[in-house]
């Protein structure tokens, strides 16, 4: 009953958070100077042509009711039509003209669901790689305070978040795929173009996880009750594992919410150096070619993904600690 | 009849890991036998818990055995190899003074239990460790065991929570048992029961118990045999009765004398007899507050905390008055609301006749100078990191009507009047004891000239020493300043000591005021006799304890029953008292009591 | 509820002894006598004083061009290398060395001027919305909910993308997208500060919420949160550079670490140090600053945790 409750309230809370995003981006792509039509009728065209276009597009309404007219279509489950890629899939380039008003357009939806998977993929290889190197890092540092375990930790902690994340990649590129022909780097031809670009977005995500398991759990291991737990005839590896990680956990969880944040970021950069087909990639060329509809379909589906996992994430901070507000 | 030696500990010292550092422990040697009840009394710094953390083989990491030895069933306990089969939790077991934090608190209580049970007794089959758990807290009285084994620690109280551990620690059939200091965080009332219950479950289960504390008078309920802690070392043992009456040393027989008396003499501070025609100082008519907290979960339900119920007081012109009560009973929403921190959701507060709620932010500031609050817990009420000065200065640059050159001549002036000494009015507070840092709020406080002091548990943190010196203070200003006090507390034996007339605080409504002699020597309401008698002290009382054992805990200020709210819990009580709310109704002259059995004159004999 | 003997003995001792130096005096020093934190305070005044001064006095610029010079290997590590380019040259014969220094200058300055921003910002309208409540505190709130649902890159791309980056602009970005942090750690403290006894006390002498928020929680709830702000410093920079290896930072011909790396991948067989040298350079930056930074908050958890 209670997470049935929870559960309502947030979905409710979490459509009115995607209809503000979706209107700051809406209204500050059309504030912002950079004319959409322009590019796509090409720099040449007389000016009568380019307003006859964005007449035509209804680019000329007042923002409200453009505004009005979008949500419309979106509570239909229409994203609108690109206005740049044609269903062909073949991006316009300036000098070729292509009538975005006929309806040849790739739809939204469509791009956006053929790249969110891929972009899911890296996402999640990243966080398995993540954890896989920041937990027991994490772990190590935190049950030994004064310890070579936190001091390896900090020093990892410390590295890993200087390494800015597009130089780390141009140079494992360099290294692991041109010199040393391990990993394959451009592209995406099978599973393995996922590895380099995972790795390099796991170490942007490891220090967070690091810094943070290592001080709540060192914390925890001071109090009361983890003390108390030896003379009640606890195992050291119960007390640890399954009373001290529990409540050291907890923080993690929820500082993982606004990490988010950080981390789509660092996906597109990555996507953009690996030429990798995901969400972020096309985000980058979209925005520079002012191709409003599909950035507008990617800051919905963003929010959402961010609202999604942000649910979850409070959901398993209350199974693990049920003094966790609702 | 020979009993086994269970614990032999000879000449045992304990100390920091820096062998230059001074020992904790220095020699300490003592024998339990099979059931057998020791005491240990040591007062607060001697050593005790250090002690008690010793002969459990659980010293903390930066303390270390330095010598002596610990055998447990004739096995040495401190050299032990690893064929051993000694093992804490379920040979010897221990209960501490800290129950709300001593378990996880994200798992369910039951279930910690049923897991230390598993651990320690791996041969036991889990089914069976689980109905041992529930049986074990329905047999020390928590209420539907099956299903308060899956709540969390969060929802129980401090007494439920002891009660929890001591099912913890005895659920394993321990031979040894020690309990540290088990009552220093609960209430009295609720103490009392703890200790009739453990007591009752070691003589029961011949548990060979060691039992240490603070209090002396508790340990004579519970032990027999008695030894004294004192520089870390047990300087003398004696049967309980024999040591207070005959003490062999001067530690022991300065540490009787400390306790304090409430029964030793009848005679007590004077109530000051209201002269015809004179007005109460402060007047509180039928003040309500209930406070609304959002029910977990849900959206726009609230659950009502009713904290103050309709509360009517009169107090007047220098007269120290007391507030006595248990944790839960409202006494800090009504502190609250006497120092106008909150408005009463109903009812006024009035001071010489003009009430709180008439004046504007203005005129309320300047009435702010007639009446103070001095607060509980000196290192919390002090502003960080500001001079001793600037904090007393701080009273008089809010109202921002005296000049700077006055300011520092003013403060100087008040902080002489509470015995600070001058050198400190550019010192921060940091190297001051508990005493002194009290002595700034009052100082802070007594700049404004107020006429009326409200004191909440000010003297609860202090040792006896120091609260005898601030009690001093108190009654020289009080003389000097034509002051009248109102007294918070919990304290019982601090209210005997200092107040004129008290008011007995239960679940947000006054059950009993009278005069100091009369509440102590004839109390009327059941609560009030309740709460008498389960005060800690050494002396004869008029009123035994056993008689007037309480059941249970009291009902939640969300969820009071209709009728008279101590129904559930009175010995006494009758169909009348499940309907009805007894008035606060005059009883003799200056008695007030609310309370049915008081009505009918022959069911009030007793 | 911590459980060392000290601990134990102070609790039954009933007094808590406290050392007179001022707790931001304390952390500083805990701070200071750690190796990682001399170690990273001298890297970085370093690199500080490089960057300021070399180009100030070195004859050699960073943005003129010299054709002739294209290509030069850093000291030893190539066939073609020369004394007064020791990191080298890039395709256009820059010298490697000054653009790297007049990149960090940029760096560190918009970096330290957007926690600045965000800081007072951020720390201000938390305060605020924590101490007062009720209204303020919903309204706030839900600004930085919506705020922080939108990542800086997309925000970044969206404003910077059409129109051409200026430090201004970049620095407005920055912190638009890092205030909501501040705003929140603030309003927390704020909202545990308003619970404590002395603000009871000061009440109660009839002190004003204005009052008691500006004179004494302000002062008590700043300066930890001060000390962690020195991480973000690191965290400005790498975006900023993030910013420019997209092509939306400073704009050439002045010299960013982005813009730099962003260009060198079309010579990253060949001429490998244009690319690695200016991510070295900020590298080393980064790791000092994130080595005081982290001590710095390891040190006021310590003294915090046993207060």
């Amino acid at each position: 009953m209670l997470i049935l409750e929870f559960l309502v309230k947030r979905i409710a809370q979490g459509v009115l958070i995607l209809f503000i995003t979706s209107l700051i981006i809406f209204t500050l792509l059309r504030v912002v100077p950079g004319d959409p039509v322009r590019l796509i009728v090409g720099g040449m065209a007389p000016d009568n042509v380019v307003e006859e276009v964005a007449t035509k597009m209804g680019l000329r309404d007042p923002i409200i009711v453009q505004y009005g007219r979008y949500v419309g279509k979106l509570v239909q489950g229409d994203m609108g039509q690109s206005y740049l890629r044609p269903r062909n899939g073949m991006v316009a380039t300036g000098g070729q003209y292509i009538d975005p008003t006929k309806s040849n357009m790739a739809p939204v939806a469509d791009l956006i669901l053929e790249r969110l998977p891929y972009t899911l993929q890296l996402g999640g290889l990243a966080l398995l790689f993540a954890l896989a190197m920041a937990i027991p890092i994490g772990i190590a540092g935190g049950l030994h305070p004064d310890g070579w375990q936190n001091t390896l930790a900090f020093g990892v902690q410390s590295l890993f978040v200087s390494l800015p994340n597009f130089w780390l990649a141009i140079i494992l590129i360099l290294f692991v795929s041109v010199k040393l022909h391990l990993l394959p780097a451009l592209g995406y031809k099978g599973f393995s173009y996922t590895i380099l670009p995972a790795l390099v977005l796991a170490v942007e995500i490891t220090p967070f996880i690091v810094r943070t398991l290592t001080t709540s759990l060192g914390e925890v291991m001071q109090a009361n009750f983890i003390d108390e737990a030896r003379v009640r005839g606890l195992p050291r590896r119960r007390i640890v594992y399954a009373h001290a990680l529990r409540n050291a956990a907890t923080p993690l969880i929820n500082l993982l919410g606004i990490q988010l944040s950080t981390l789509i970021g660092g996906v597109l950069v990555i996507e953009y150096i690996f030429d990798y087909p995901g969400l972020g990639d096309l985000t980058v060329v979209s925005v520079i070619g002012r191709d409003f509809p599909v950035i507008e379909g990617i800051a919905i589906t963003t929010s959402a993904v961010f609202v999604f996992i942000n649910i979850i994430v409070d959901l398993v901070a209350y199974l693990i600690d049920p003094r966790v507000e609702l | 009849m020979e009993r086994a030696l269970l614990l032999d500990v000879r000449d045992l010292k304990v100390g920091p890991l820096d062998p230059a550092a001074a020992p904790i422990l220095d020699g300490v040697s003592l024998q339990l036998h099979a059931s057998e009840i020791l005491g240990i009394y040591g007062e607060s710094g001697s050593g005790k818990t250090i002690l008690s953390r010793a002969l459990a083989d659980w010293l903390p990491e930066t303390l270390a055995y330095r010598g002596g030895g610990l055998s447990f069933a004739g096995a040495d306990v401190l050299g032990r190899g690893r064929k051993s089969t000694f093992r804490a939790g379920r040979d010897i077991a221990y209960i501490g003074s800290k129950p709300q934090s001593s378990l996880d608190p994200t798992t369910p209580v039951g279930s910690q239990i049923t897991e230390k049970l598993r651990s320690v007794r791996p041969d036991w089959s889990p089914r069976d460790c689980r109905d041992r758990v529930i049986q074990w807290l329905g047999e020390v009285r928590i209420p539907s065991p099956k299903e308060r084994y899956w709540d969390y620690p969060a929802k129980f109280s401090g007494g439920m929570m002891q009660r929890a551990m001591i099912v913890d620690a005895i659920c394993a059939e321990p031979a040894v048992l020690i309990a540290d200091n088990i009552t220093q965080p609960l209430d009295v009332t609720i103490a009392a029961q703890i200790v009739t219950l453990l007591h009752d479950l070691c003589l029961r289960l011949k548990m060979a118990t060691i039992y240490l504390s603070s209090s002396l008078p508790t340990l004579g309920q519970f032990a027999k045999r008695t030894a004294v802690l004192h520089g870390g070392r047990l300087i003398e043992e004696q049967p309980f009765a024999d040591l207070i009456a005959r003490p062999r040393t001067d530690y022991t027989r300065k540490a009787i004398a400390s306790v304090p008396r409430i029964w030793a003499t009848s005679e007590g501070p004077l109530a000051r007899r209201v002269s015809h025609g004179e007005a109460p100082l402060m007047r509180v008519e039928k003040a309500v507050r209930t406070y609304k907290a959002r029910k977990r979960g849900t959206f726009n339900t609230f659950s009502h905390i009713q904290a103050v119920r309709g509360v009517t007081l009169d107090i007047m012109p220098r007269e120290n008055f007391g507030i006595v009560g248990e944790s839960g009973c409202g006494k800090s929403t009504l502190t609250r609301l006497l120092s106008w921190l909150e408005r009463p959701d109903a009812g006024a507060v009035a001071l010489n006749g003009v009430s709180f709620a008439d004046l504007s932010e203005r005129q309320l500031i300047n009435k702010r100078n007639e009446f103070q609050l001095l607060l509980q817990d000196p290192h919390n009420a002090l502003p960080p990191r500001t001079t001793v000065g600037r904090m007393i200065e701080e009273s008089l640059r809010i109202r921002r009507r005296t000049p700077a050159k006055e300011l520092r001549a003013k403060v100087s002036a008040v902080m002489s009047e509470v015995g600070l000494a001058a050198a400190l009015y550019d010192e921060l507070p940091v190297a001051l004891s508990t005493g002194e840092r009290q002595r700034i709020s009052i100082a802070r406080a007594l700049i404004l000239n107020p006429k009326l002091l409200i004191l909440d548990e000010t003297l609860t943190a202090l040792d006896q020493r120091e609260q005898s010196k601030l009690i001093e203070l108190f009654s020289w200003l009080q003389q000097k300043n034509d002051l009248t006090y109102v007294f918070i507390s919990h304290d019982l034996a601090m209210v005997r000591r200092v107040c004129t007339r008290i008011a007995v605080m239960y679940l947000g409504e006054m059950v009993e005021i009278a005069d100091n002699r009369e509440l102590f020597f004839d109390p009327l309401h059941p609560y009030t006799k309740a709460l008498l008698s389960a005060a800690p002290t050494l002396e004869e009382k008029p009123l035994e304890t056993r008689d007037l054992l309480l059941e249970g805990e009291p009902p939640s200020p969300i969820d009071i029953p209709p009728g008279c709210s101590f129904a559930s819990r009175c010995p006494h009580a009758f169909a009348r008292c499940l309907v009805e709310t007894p008035a606060l109704k005059a009883r003799g002259p200056h008695r007030l009591a609310a309370c049915h059995l008081l009505d009918a004159p022959a069911l009030a004999a007793e | 509820m911590t459980v060392s003997a000290g601990a134990l003995a102070a609790d039954e001792a009933g007094a808590v002894s406290q050392r007179s130096r001022s707790i931001n005096r304390r952390i500083l020093g805990a701070a200071w006598s750690t190796v990682a934190f001399k170690l990273g305070f001298f890297v970085f005044v370093t690199l500080l004083l490089a960057s300021l001064t070399t180009p100030l006095l070195s004859p050699i610029s960073a943005t003129r061009m010299k054709v002739h010079d294209r290509f030069l290997a850093p000291l030893f590590l190539g066939p073609k290398w020369e004394w007064v380019h020791p990191l080298g040259t890039d395709q256009l014969g820059r010298d490697m060395l000054m653009r790297c220094l007049v990149g960090l200058q940029y760096s560190l300055m918009i970096g330290v001027v957007t926690v600045l921003l965000i800081f007072i910002l951020g720390c201000g309208l938390g305060l605020f919305a924590g101490f007062k409540g009720k209204w303020w505190d919903l309204a706030i709130m839900r600004i930085t909910d919506a705020q922080l649902s939108i990542p800086m890159i997309i925000l970044a791309i969206t404003i910077l993308g059409v129109s051409r980056p200026s430090v201004p602009n970049i620095i407005i970005v920055l912190a638009l997208s890092g205030w909501p942090l501040y705003a929140r750690i603030a309003r927390s403290a704020a909202v545990t500060e308003r619970d404590k006894e002395y603000v009871r006390g000061l009440r109660v002498l009839g002190a004003s919420d204005w009052r008691i928020l500006v004179l004494f929680v302000a002062p008590n709830i700043l300066p930890p949160i001060a000390f962690v702000a020195v991480l973000d410093v690191a965290r400005m920079m790498i975006f900023e550079a993030v910013l420019g290896f997209l092509g939306l930072g400073v704009q050439p011909p002045t010299p960013s670490f982005g813009s730099i790396i962003a260009d060198s991948r079309k010579y990253l067989i060949n001429a490998w140090w244009i690319a690695t040298s200016p991510g070295l350079f900020l590298a080393l930056a980064l790791t000092s600053i994130n080595l005081m930074g982290a001590s710095l908050e390891k040190a006021r958890n310590r003294i915090f945790g046993g207060l």
